[in-house]
């Protein structure tokens, strides 16, 4: 009668596809709460729009030559930008009212939690690019490869926004449990996404500069996801509510 | 033996680095092109190395606590991830000195510069985050620590595609033997003092984590008495 | 009805770097039992059901559940608790049907039982405000839509942390029925409350938290009726029971 009681052995595989259900579950969840007000994406479009402006005014008298420098910079920037305001908000909206907690105190894979989120995250990084890629390469006449190869220039994006979700997603969360400052996000999370922004953007040069090794760029990068993905997901239980006491109580009191 | 370990290493290390420094200065030849300044070259390169051993070290420590909880582990993985701090200071500082007066300009976006920049960041990031994060962030901390020691090959390989598209030839030449061994006193010093006090500020952190408990003792012994 | 003990903690410990929140806290909570905690504000009242439920790791002791000792709680036995506690942890922006649905697709493998929340709901006097978004609720109906959460899981074991606050007195006494009807199909509740009308109503047994450890208790089998009980729990409330100058 009962689906589960409290001495159940945990059973290793009983629910294969439970991790991906509930992923799923709470994602449109999220994307359910997004649609009663659109503030997620209204802020995160908005901003991007105003980086967009920011770069365009900064920018807009470089030389051809340089502005094949320039644009990869400034679309991964403005990922980087984005993405911290979009993960701050997004866990924000969880701490409101205490549902994170709720939600790993109730029968939910931990790394559905996290997939959740990241998809929600990628969501709405991806809805920012689509405002950003068109815009950089309106603005900036040396971005126009990007809107002749539609195809590599979306995989190219989804992959960079994936690799710098994976580790946000993680550490954004991290910080939503353990009651820490939002203001160490930043701390944290620009230097630790340097690396996979390096990679999309030595990608994104070679897609503007038409060069040969555009795809071996990509497939490292998308070799760099699944690195990226791997280590979160397997850090991300440790990191939100520990592991158990491993240890005999009685070592430790005969210490203290 | 705990207490005089460091002694001993801080005392090895006392020792060889006057010793190497003698070698380095008077005893090895003067690089022909780039000068006395190379002499920098025997102390930036072996901290660089401590740098990185330091960094996998509070990696994998990282690793081993937020598996098991050790405490071991975490007072290591605190220790190592402040003397990356430190030693990484070196190599930034010697490193811009070296490149100045031989290449003509001190930051050149080198692949190996930009990871040992970008490392260091990571490292202070995880001491601000051990320092000014909520209880339980000791956990968040350490999977930083763990992103850190995992992203250092493939910061130094992001970097050296992103330079190859854009060739910037700063190659440091081969050296000759008598060079190569003035290294190795320098390495041992610098190697034996980090040693030293990374085994003295595991000792340090352990002994304030049996303080508190120490402290909790006395709290719960009138109940027992 | 279950032979095995819900939930026991064994010397359980947590401390926060020097700061011992709890000390070798011994709890057992058997099917059917209502057990109320009680303690001053900082005397690890929340610590000690969060240690429980798994949300945080304890630095000594073990914690039994089902009969077993369990150092990571699993999903199944997730499953077979619920915790509600004094933050609402509901969605501020969809309605109270979609927060139960969210919840109880998230624990099933088919949306079997969604047709399960109105009945649940109602129960606790949320009928009318079914489709209504919850930001538009009070505390009180949040609180008890909180509950109709937990209990439309049929846990085994129940933990409430502070769940008489914000609600107003019809709203306690339906509470305090609510648990009492669930015990008896033996559902074990343990809660945590400040407010000792409501405790001396509802709990089986009441324990004493301070300072991180359990200093006192008062069973209702043990006073004379419920005139005793209340006498016996309002002393141990001021830390002057036998038990409490034994401990």
């Amino acid at each position: 009668m009962r689906e589960a009681a409290l001495s159940t052995l945990p059973r290793a595989k009983n629910a294969p596809m439970r991790l991906p259900r509930q992923a799923w579950l709470l994602a449109r969840n999220d994307l359910r709460q997004e649609m009663r007000e659109w503030e997620l994406v209204a802020t995160a479009g908005f901003f991007t729009l105003v980086v967009l402006v920011m770069f365009a005014l900064a920018f807009a008298t470089l030389s051809r030559d340089a502005q094949v420098l320039a644009v990869p910079g400034m679309l991964w920037l403005t990922v980087a930008f984005v993405g911290a305001l979009t993960l701050t908000r997004i866990f924000d909206r969880e701490r409101e009212s205490d549902t994170l907690r709720a939600l790993l105190a109730a029968p939910v894979e931990r790394l559905a939690i996290y997939l959740g989120k990241a998809l929600v995250t990628l969501l709405v990084l991806l809805g920012c690019c689509a405002i950003l890629v068109p815009g950089v390469v309106l603005l900036f006449p040396a971005a126009a490869p990007l809107a002749e190869h539609p195809i590599q220039t979306v995989t190219l994006v989804v992959l960079g926004c994936l690799a710098y979700t994976s580790v946000g997603t993680l550490f954004a969360a991290g910080l939503a449990t353990s009651g820490g400052k939002n203001v160490l996000l930043s701390v944290i999370l620009y230097p630790l996404t340097t690396p996979a922004l390096i990679f999309a953007l030595v990608a994104t040069r070679a897609l503007i500069e038409n060069h040969p090794d555009f795809s071996k760029y990509l497939s490292q990068l998308a070799a760099l996801d699944i690195v990226l993905v791997g280590l979160s997901g397997w850090l991300f239980e440790s990191v939100l509510v520990g592991t158990g006491a491993r240890r005999a109580p009685t070592t430790r009191r005969r210490r203290g | 033996m705990g207490r005089l370990f460091p002694v001993i290493l801080l005392g090895v290390g006392a020792l060889t680095l006057p010793y190497s420094v003698q070698r380095v200065f008077l005893d090895t030849p003067i690089e022909r092109t780039m000068g006395t300044v190379q002499k920098i070259f025997y102390f930036h390169v072996p901290l660089a190395w401590i740098m990185m051993l330091l960094a996998v070290v509070c990696g994998v420590a990282a690793g081993i606590q937020i598996r098991t909880r050790s405490e071991r582990a975490e007072a290591t993985a605190i220790a190592a991830a402040e003397l990356v701090l430190v030693a990484g200071l070196g190599v930034l500082l010697t490193g811009p000195i070296w490149g100045h007066a031989t290449w003509g300009k001190a930051w050149t976006w080198d692949a190996r510069q930009v990871t040992t920049g970008l490392l260091w960041l990571v490292f202070a990031s995880y001491v601000l985050v051990r320092h000014f994060g909520a209880a339980g962030s000791e956990r968040l901390a350490a999977a930083l620590a763990i992103f850190g020691a995992v992203n250092v090959p493939i910061i130094y390989y992001a970097v050296k595609i992103w330079k190859t598209t854009h060739p910037d030839n700063n190659v440091v030449g081969s050296l000759p033997p008598q060079m190569w061994a003035s290294l190795w006193p320098a390495l041992g010093g610098l190697l034996a003092m980090t040693l030293g006090l990374l085994w003295a500020r595991i000792r340090l952190e352990r002994a304030e984590i049996a303080l508190d408990e120490a402290w909790v003792g006395v709290e719960d012994a009138p109940q027992e008495a | 009805m279950p032979a095995v003990t819900p939930l026991q903690l064994r010397a359980i410990g947590k401390r926060f770097g020097r700061l011992a929140v709890l000390r070798n806290v011994d709890l057992t909570v058997a099917s059917g039992e209502i057990v109320g905690l009680i303690g001053a504000n900082g005397s690890g009242k929340t610590t000690l059901l969060s240690i429980a439920m798994g949300l945080l790791p304890m630095s000594d002791g073990e914690r039994w559940l089902g009969g077993r000792q369990v150092d990571d709680i699993s999903i199944e036995q997730r499953a077979a608790m619920a915790f509600v506690t004094h933050t609402t942890q509901l969605y501020a922006r969809l309605t109270a049907r979609e927060n139960m649905e969210l919840w109880l697709s998230l624990r099933q493998a088919a949306d079997a039982s969604v047709g399960e929340i109105e009945p649940v709901l109602r129960r606790l006097g949320l009928g009318d405000a079914i489709d209504r978004t919850v930001g538009t609720f009070s505390r009180g109906m949040m609180q008890r839509l909180c509950l109709a959460r937990a209990l439309a899981g049929r846990p085994e074991l129940l933990l409430l942390d502070e769940p008489f606050t914000s609600l107003d007195p019809p709203g306690r006494k339906r509470l305090a029925e609510v648990l009492r009807e669930e015990a008896d199909r033996g559902l074990a509740v343990l809660l945590s409350s400040h407010d000792y009308d409501a405790i001396i109503s509802v709990t089986d047994r009441v324990v004493l938290l301070s300072g991180g450890r359990l200093v006192g208790e008062v069973v209702r089998a043990d006073e004379r009726g419920a005139e005793g009980f209340r006498d016996a729990v309002l002393a141990l409330g001021r830390g002057s029971t036998r038990e409490a100058a034994h401990a």
